[in-house]
């Protein structure tokens, strides 16, 4: 076989099996027209280089004709594709040009078939042998067409068109697109155009050999496309990775991945987000199946939310409960963002979920403590101010009866009138005492509950319900809690009361100062005490007589009722302790009880 | 009335409760020293015996149940019985586990105050006798030599001059002098009422 034939037909394969990977690739990216253009120029080429090689092998004047007639079919392909692919790959070259040449191109493919025998001779009138590769090959000669200007002027607006795209891609940087799309095709189009001058001007005597180079073209621009397969294989693998490193942190922070395919209704929900709405992994889940999962007090609100997030195209964030299959229940902080394509409606909401479960536990808790601790503070409240009614109003009364009775005494059996009337005087401050006794016994109804308590657990429970207001009043909080206290025996809310009071007290006295620290401290005060002080940084204790602090109706603030020192008074003297105030030496005042240790059994 | 033997120290702050309750134990038929403070009544040295303590639970320098304490550590044995305004029920525990008499919520009654009075007075003038008795017993005792002394703790365990003897080794002739001088100069008459002397002045028997 001759090497032309082995030679035009390898590159006619070459060129038809690189097509056919491009066409392949398309077919499973519909929007990558690169390569369908790479398939099309590929397959003109094809179509082209099989042409030319009937064309040297023509042995009439007649079959040489024809086959140049038939050769412009896939050269109009070819180009209108390199064209298109110029466009699309490089992203480059003016659009105005590029429809030029396409009309050219067109044009010149219609005068190809409708006059003479092809647009490049009116009629070849003769052939010529000349010497190619070692062989014998057929060139034309006859009379020029003239309307193969068209064709002409295409080419060299093709190669404008190329050194233009080319200067914009290198000028935005992509040099290695430039290099091997622009500069390929701008060789490919110029040889193109010369052998044409040649052929046409008659310089020499040459066959049409453009065939062959076009494989190098295809193999640059084949490079070019494969890079982004490369790339595209690379980010494949990054995502993985970055899908795995997502997993993890998912795991770390027990966040719940999910992607719901709005159109199609799909949720996927990723391994931690599965596990948290208790679906198994596979299940087809709609936005309806997670909804039946959400509890029912919630779930009208949650879907609310999720119509008008995707009506607004705003975030979708909110917070319900989920009931599982075995009904535990649990809650759930959801976050999700809506993406969309263009300027068409969202197609996917993309999120995240968190189990808040233990939060609003922690939550609950704590403003279920505080409701008991306000419930309580007005019992005792009411229990302090009976107290000091009770005390206030017993000493006289105490008085009274006590004169009434010396009285009587000293009066002996005489005097039978005055005597009654000193019985009637006891008998109603007798009275009077027994009306103060029921009052009291009615507040009393809150039983005092005595359970052995460890004091610094008490400190850490109430320094966790001070939080939000040391924060807010920007204070520091340092606790020295002895390790290894005794326990002490006293009812935990009123003890917590205390320890409140106190706190929230200094609080106020450091209200203003420069700097803002409260000093929680316990310790042993002796074998069988243990104390607790209370520090602030404040002002101090104005009084000489710090006891007058703690008296009934005693207040530095204009909102006091002047009852909470009173309150904690009565609160530790009835845990059978001690409660006094002290100005620090370095400013600032010291608050401190003392309780028994707790001596073990019931007393 | 005439008063009774016996002084009821009161201490309580408010001058119109102190001057009620003071008239009220007179005309009980006590003696009385009322005073408005603790540390007034730590100050006294001296007191006539009988007597009982009337004290107010809250008062303003030393309350009284620390003032109880302190009186247990000096080892002022005087009985007391506490006032209070609202006592609490742990507070009454504590102060009559430390042995007061009684716990008296205010306003009281004049018998209430009375009978409490009187045992009071009863368990001072007990006492009191027996510190007498103790007293007199450790002098009688001074009077005894070393050797004496040391018989004594014997002839208290109930053991026989011979015995004795055998333990102190000296003869039982000897112990027989010691234990006759020991009776003589002691005024008893029997072994019984040796043991009795003995432990009045807390003599331990010899072991």
């Amino acid at each position: 076989m001759s090497l032309i034939t082995i030679i035009w037909s390898m590159v006619a394969a070459a060129c038809l099996t690189m097509g056919t990977m491009h066409l392949l690739v398309w077919r499973k990216r519909r929007r990558s027209w690169s390569n369908l253009l790479f398939f099309l120029a590929a397959a003109g080429a094809t179509g082209l280089i099989l042409c030319e090689l009937f064309m040297l092998r023509a042995r009439t004047p007649e079959e040489f004709g024809a086959m140049l007639r038939w050769f412009h079919i896939p050269a109009w392909v070819t180009v209108l594709a390199l064209v298109g692919f110029v466009r699309y790959h490089m992203r480059a070259g003016r659009l105005w040009l590029a429809w030029t040449i396409c009309i050219l191109r067109t044009l010149s493919l219609l005068f190809n078939f409708l006059s003479g025998q092809n647009v490049n001779y009116v009629e070849v009138t003769s052939l010529r042998s000349v010497p190619f590769l070692g062989e014998s090959v057929s060139v034309a000669e006859g009379v020029p067409n003239p309307w193969m200007v068209f064709g002409t002027m295409s080419m060299w607006l093709f190669v404008i068109f190329i050194v233009d795209a080319t200067v914009t891609a290198w000028r935005r940087g992509e040099r290695g697109q430039a290099l091997t799309t622009g500069v390929s095709t701008l060789v490919f189009v110029l040889m193109g155009v010369v052998q044409g001058l040649i052929v046409l001007l008659q310089i020499a005597t040459w066959p049409v050999v453009i065939g062959p180079t076009f494989v190098v073209l295809l193999g640059a621009m084949s490079y070019g496309l494969s890079r982004d397969v490369i790339s595209a294989a690379q980010m494949a693998d990054d995502l993985l990775e970055s899908e795995e490193r997502m997993a993890l942190a998912s795991e770390a922070a027990e966040l719940g991945f999910w992607d719901w395919d709005i159109a199609r209704d799909h949720v996927r929900g990723y391994e931690q987000w599965l596990r948290l709405f208790g679906f198994a992994p596979g299940e087809a889940i709609s936005l309806s199946v997670v909804l039946q999962r959400i509890h029912p007090e919630d779930r009208e609100t949650v879907e609310q939310e999720v119509q008008l997030s995707l009506k607004d195209g705003r975030d979708y964030a909110g917070e319900y409960r989920v009931v599982l299959p075995d009904g535990t229940e649990r809650w759930i902080s959801a976050r999700g963002r809506l993406y969309s394509e263009a300027e068409r409606p969202p197609v996917r909401m993309l999120g995240t979920a968190m189990d808040i479960t233990k939060h609003k536990q922690d939550d609950m808790e704590m403003s279920h403590l505080r409701l008991e601790l306000v419930h309580l503070a007005r019992i005792t409240t009411m229990n302090a101010c009976s107290g000091f009614m009770a005390h206030e109003i017993n000493q006289p009364l105490g008085a009274i009866l006590n004169n009434a009775s010396a009285a009587r005494l000293l009066l002996g059996d005489g005097r039978e009138d005055v005597s009654e009337i000193l019985s009637d005087i006891a008998q109603d401050a007798r009275r009077a005492d027994n009306v103060l006794r029921r009052i009291r016994g009615m507040v009393r109804k809150c039983d005092v509950q005595m359970e052995p308590l460890q004091i610094n657990g008490l400190i850490q429970e109430t320094v966790g319900l001070l939080k939000p207001s040391i924060s807010s009043n920007r204070a520091r909080i340092y606790m020295d809690l002895k390790p290894d206290l005794a326990t002490v025996n006293g009812d935990r809310v009123r003890l917590q009361q205390v320890l409140l009071n106190l706190a929230m007290n200094a609080m106020h006295a450091m209200a203003g100062m420069p700097v803002r620290t409260l000093r929680i401290s316990s310790a042993m005060e002796t074998p069988d005490r243990v104390i607790v002080n209370v520090t602030d940084s404040g002002t101090g204790i104005e009084e000489v007589d710090t006891d007058a602090v703690f008296q009934p109706y005693f207040t530095t603030k204009k909102e006091g009722l002047g009852l909470g020192l009173a309150i904690c008074r009565s609160i530790i003297e009835e845990h059978g302790g001690r409660i006094w105030a002290e100005n620090h030496p370095d400013g600032g005042a010291v608050f401190s009880f003392s309780l028994n240790a707790w001596r073990g059994g019931p007393e | 009335m005439s008063p009774r033997r016996g002084v009821v120290y009161i201490v309580e702050d408010d001058p119109s409760f102190r001057k009620s309750v003071e008239r009220l134990v007179r005309a009980s038929g006590f003696d009385v020293v009322a005073l408005e403070s603790a540390s007034s009544f730590l100050a006294k040295r001296s007191i006539r015996r009988p007597a009982c303590l009337l004290l107010d639970v809250r008062l303003p320098d030393i309350d009284g149940l620390a003032l109880q304490q302190k009186l247990i550590d000096e080892d002022r044995n005087l009985p007391i019985i506490f006032m209070t305004g609202h006592g609490s029920i742990p507070m009454s525990v504590e102060a009559m586990k430390k042995g007061a008499v009684d716990f008296l919520p205010k306003p009281f009654e004049a018998k209430e105050l009375r009978s409490a009075i009187l045992k009071a007075l009863e368990r001072d003038a007990k006492n009191a006798k027996a510190e007498l008795q103790s007293k007199r017993a450790g002098s009688l005792i001074d009077t005894l030599t070393p050797r004496e002394k040391e018989v004594l703790r014997w002839v208290i365990t109930g053991k026989l001059n011979k015995q004795i003897a055998d333990v102190l080794g000296i003869t039982e002739k000897t112990v027989k002098v010691h234990r006759g001088r020991v009776m003589q100069k002691t005024g008893v008459s029997s072994v019984a009422e040796l043991v009795r002397l003995a432990d009045k002045a807390n003599i331990l028997p010899a072991s």
